[in-house]
């Protein structure tokens, strides 16, 4: 009973914010925490993702207190409500329970979409994509039903619950099958940083879970493991390139979150097909530990991106606080995969779990390194959309900003809890995979190694790096102590006009070099690079083609004519008791 | 005089003074299209480049503007202004004239002073002999030789190719070696006067067949390398109607004053035009090529030339225009004398067309194309640059 009390508390929080906004944010808070307290079991693996969406939740709360005072008074009740859906989902015992939460997470959250903009179609482009990957999961839902004869979660012997709602899953992540597509960055893009934040750290991890929770009361299918890996990768390797091109700070980050998800999904589908079960372990923890990373460093981002009075890298030109900078740098750096950051620990451990299953040899050893590799490569290229964030977001012809905003600190401290958890992340690991090597200082349980088997394959121990950077720096700075920085105006091959480089010309690069992927047109006179996003075309244009086919069965077929009512009756009776008969 | 003012005949060779010059008259009418470049606006995300004037790409000061949208050129603006020189010459005499025009351009004084001495002896009724003519021609050729090897090895120096470099750069020495031993000075000056040309051709022409087999092997090797050439073909091509000499020949244009102007008489040497299709930069590359391989041709065949020593110039009146083909295209003179001394004269530049075809051929290319583009027009600033008083 306790357990649910943090629902009740976020549902009374959010009849609160309709009245006082704090308040909102302070129950939010108080039920997270809560719900850590009731929750979260460090034995139990899949516990972690109520840690994992709870901290971001009390993040976003602390951050919320100050920031969304221009957003009116719907914006606090609709979050809390968001995020009681969440923890109706993380709670769900049932289908039922599942559904409920997933609606109940998804209105609120097209609401926030739909009153921050004057235009109309990111939220209904949101809502579109939401209600289709709900229809999934109750198809997937009745289709579990009908296998077990519950509707609690238990196991099931057949794979199409797990593969439909899944598919659901994965729409909600950014996903959708076979290609990626911009809804997710549109209405990620459109809503207040906040409400982004949540969004794309936690409502995505909501289809992280379901999936999770799908795989491990589902049988082992070697088909919807390399169907994950074919959708991972290949969202990985556009949504990485569309971050990169992108020139609004938000949808840059929603790509991103695609990225993150797709990469997470490679690592399910490497589940599901891993040879051995102790690399399905260690994939099991790389995917918690990515998730972990993922959701922090994208909160973090997004309220740096919040913090910034316009979306677009061109309207970024407001002074920033250092702490500010040092927090976006850390959040940066753990979205690119680098230590000492979690993301970089979450981004060795998941090459790590390709390389190890490729020396299983075979399609699925030739698989695993391919895919690897174009991880390998989203991540490359992760790395320089999440540069171009830090540097035109945030210090490139930026001034430093003396006063400190409480919000300021947050985004630092996100920075520096990226940092800890790297630090902490062997409590994660379970014992399998922790040794040491006490002749050079590892102490034992304090090294990761990666394994497939008995012996090790790789190893890597986040105390020893961090000591090792800390101690270095230490040593650097108290013998050469701050360097000397001399300033000299600039020169511009002796001319007076200075014109500054831009975020566009930053990424043009790949616009150029992918232009037949990316069908980049290169304007004439007047006009500059535009690219187009061949998925997104023809998303609208099965959306123009489902409307029109509509349009035709309404006027020609459907027009209130007694004669075709009467045939579509008898038709959709007969199709129904077939149905029944079979069953 | 040749060149009557009136309505447009011919090819466009250029504007200069207050008119617009063309293969066969002097108007005041420009060419159709030939409007002002229109100004790039900029779209978002494009940037100001600013490249020059001091900067050590560039041998001359010249003010580049880049508008980018990063890696590719959207529009380029050359502002060959930022050293411009007054010279005085209105009212000189045309000893004293002489010296400035030898000063326009030191590297191609050659082709100035020639044209602008083939002007004033029209304006002044003057019929040079054919001695001083075929040394006239073996000056061009001697300095379109230079010319082209300074071009070729200023196109290699961007690609890092430190060995041709080098040795095509001391061919170009070596050629003004023979220059400075045949005329007296590296760079023709003192040597031109009108109805004289103090340069011999003695013991010259078994110097330069060793440059020339020189050159054709290093020539042979340049062409050689896929990697030089990759970066050279179907790279910022330029196909329009204004251009000259080498970038307009490298186009499929046959533009050449040696064959459309009678200012010399290149009709008695095996002079014949190159012609590439392409319009590309490796075009313009092949044509400086084969055009210095033409120009030792046609400084074998002149037999031999002698010095012809100056002759004292009457003071007359008149006026006379010529125009010669420079390493760079069409350089032309027009003058006005008054009782000996010079009333009036302005000049058309090959730099003028060739700025803009560069301009235009710039646009959606790459960066790392700008510096073997801007070499293979060989633009030389220091004939745009200049302000006639």
């Amino acid at each position: 009973m306790f357990t649910y009390l943090a629902i009740a508390i976020l549902g009374i929080s959010a009849l609160a914010g309709v009245f006082w906004r704090p308040g909102a944010y302070a129950g939010t808070i108080i039920g997270s925490a809560y719900f850590i307290l009731s929750g979260f079991n460090p034995a139990d693996q899949m516990s972690y993702f109520v840690l994992i969406a709870s901290l971001v939740w009390i993040i976003v709360s602390l951050y919320s207190m100050s920031y969304d005072r221009k957003y009116g008074k719907w914006l606090a009740p609709s979050l809390a409500l968001m995020i009681m859906g969440m923890m109706i989902i993380l709670q769900s015992t049932n289908y039922l329970l599942l559904i409920t939460g997933w609606e109940i997470m998804s209105v609120p959250a097209y609401l926030i979409v739909g009153l921050n903009r004057r235009e109309s179609s990111p939220a209904f482009t949101f809502m579109m994509f939401s209600e289709f990957s709900t229809i999934l999961i109750i198809a997937g839902s009745v289709y579990a039903f009908f296998v077990t004869g519950t509707l609690s979660f238990s196991y099931v012997s057949s794979y199409g619950p797990l593969l439909l709602i899944s598919l659901g899953a994965i729409i909600k992540m950014g996903m959708t099958p076979f290609m990626i597509s911009e809804w997710l960055p549109i209405a990620h893009g459109n809503a207040p940083a906040n409400a982004s934040a949540v969004l794309s750290a936690t409502m995505t991890l909501m289809g992280v879970y379901v999936i999770m929770k799908m795989i491990l009361q589902s049988p082992d299918n070697m088909g919807v493991g390399y169907l994950f890996l074919a959708i991972g990768s290949v969202s990985i390797l556009f949504s990485s390139i569309y971050a990169y091109i992108s020139e609004n700070m938000k949808m840059l980050a929603g790509f991103s979150t695609i990225e993150n998800n797709a990469a997470i999904l490679s690592a399910m589908g490497l589940y599901l097909v891993a040879s051995t079960s102790v690399l399905r372990e260690f994939i099991f923890i790389t995917i918690i530990i990515f998730a972990l990373a993922h959701s922090i460093s994208k909160t973090g981002l997004f309220l740096s991106i919040g913090n910034s009075p316009g979306e677009f890298f061109g309207q970024s030109d407001h002074p920033t606080s250092y702490t500010q900078r040092v927090g976006t740098m850390l959040t940066t750096m753990s979205l690119s995969g680098l230590f000492p950051t979690l993301g970089g620990l979450a981004t060795w451990m998941l090459l790590e779990s390709f390389f190890m299953e490729a020396y299983s040899g075979g399609a699925t050893g030739i698989t695993a390194i391919v895919i690897g590799s174009l991880i390998a490569m989203g991540e490359g290229m992760a790395m320089g959309s999440m540069m171009k964030i830090l540097a035109f977001g945030n210090i490139f012809r930026r001034k430093l900003e003396t006063k400190q905003e409480p919000n300021h600190i947050i985004i630092s401290g996100v920075g520096l809890l990226l940092i800890f958890l790297f630090g902490i992340s062997v409590l994660i690991v379970s014992g399998t995979f922790l040794s040491g090597i006490p002749s050079i200082l590892i102490f034992n349980g304090y090294m990761i190694t990666s394994r497939f088997g008995p012996a090790d394959f790789g190893l890597i121990s986040p105390d020893y790096i961090l000591i090792l950077i800390t101690v270095f720096s230490l040593v650097a700075y108290a013998v050469f102590r701050k360097p000397r920085l001399r300033e000299v105006p600039v020169w511009n091959g002796g001319a007076v006009e200075v014109d500054s480089y831009t975020s566009f010309a930053f990424s043009n690069n790949i616009r150029l070099m992918l232009k037949r992927l990316l069908r980049t047109k290169t304007g004439s006179l007047g006009s500059s690079v535009t690219v187009i996003d061949v998925f997104w075309l023809l998303m609208t244009d099965i959306g123009k083609g489902y409307k029109a086919m509509s349009k035709f069965i309404t006027l020609r077929i459907m027009n209130s004519s007694i004669g075709w009512y009467m045939i579509y009756m008898i038709a959709a009776f007969m199709v129904i008791m077939v149905i029944a008969v079979k069953m | 005089m040749h060149y009557k003012f009136g309505e447009p005949a011919g090819r466009y060779i250029g504007p200069g003074g207050n008119y617009h010059v063309y293969s066969s008259t002097i108007s005041d009418v420009p060419p159709e299209g030939f409007e002002e470049l229109p100004v790039h606006k900029m779209a978002p995300g494009e940037f100001n480049f600013q490249y020059g004037p001091s900067t050590g790409g560039l041998v001359e000061s010249a003010g580049l503007q880049f508008i980018t949208p990063g890696e590719m050129i959207n529009s380029v603006q050359v502002d060959p202004t930022y050293k411009t020189r007054k010279l005085k010459m209105k009212g000189l005499d045309i000893e004293r004239a002489i010296l400035t025009v030898e000063r326009i351009n030191g590297f191609h004084a050659s082709s100035n002073t020639i044209a602008f001495i083939l002007a004033v002896e029209e304006a002044l009724g003057m019929e040079p002999d054919e001695e001083v003519q075929k040394a006239r021609i073996l000056q061009l050729e001697l300095e379109r030789i230079r010319s082209n090897f300074e071009v070729l090895k200023r196109m290699g120096e961007p690609a890092g190719f430190g060995v041709p470099v080098n040795q095509i750069g001391f061919l170009r020495e070596r050629v003004s070696r023979i220059i400075s031993k045949a005329a007296g000075h590296r760079f023709f000056f003192g040597v031109n006067s009108p109805g004289s040309a103090l340069i011999s051709n003695s013991g010259l022409n078994e110097k330069l067949s060793e440059i020339r087999k020189e050159f054709d092997r290093i020539f042979s090797g340049l062409l050689q390398s896929k990697i030089f050439l990759n970066r050279l073909q179907n790279s910022c091509i330029t196909k329009g109607k204004f251009l000259t000499g080498p970038a307009a020949r490298a186009a499929g244009l046959r533009y050449d004053a040696r064959e459309d102007s009678d200012s010399l008489p290149y009709d008695e040497t095996p002079f014949v035009p190159v012609v590439h299709e392409d319009g590309d930069i490796f075009s313009r590359m092949i044509v400086r090529g084969e055009e210095i391989f033409n120009s030792f041709d046609i400084i074998s065949s002149l037999g031999t030339v002698r010095e012809t020593p100056g002759i004292k110039v009457e003071k007359g009146t008149g006026e006379g225009s010529a125009r010669v083909e420079s390493p760079q295209g069409d350089i032309f003179y027009y003058v006005k004398v008054n009782n000996g001394t010079l009333e009036d004269v302005w000049y058309v530049t090959p730099g003028t067309l060739n700025v803009r075809a560069f301009m235009e051929s710039m646009k959606g290319n790459l960066f790392p194309d700008f510096h073997f583009n801007w070499e293979s027009f060989g633009i030389w600033i220091s004939e745009l640059g200049v302000e006639i008083q």
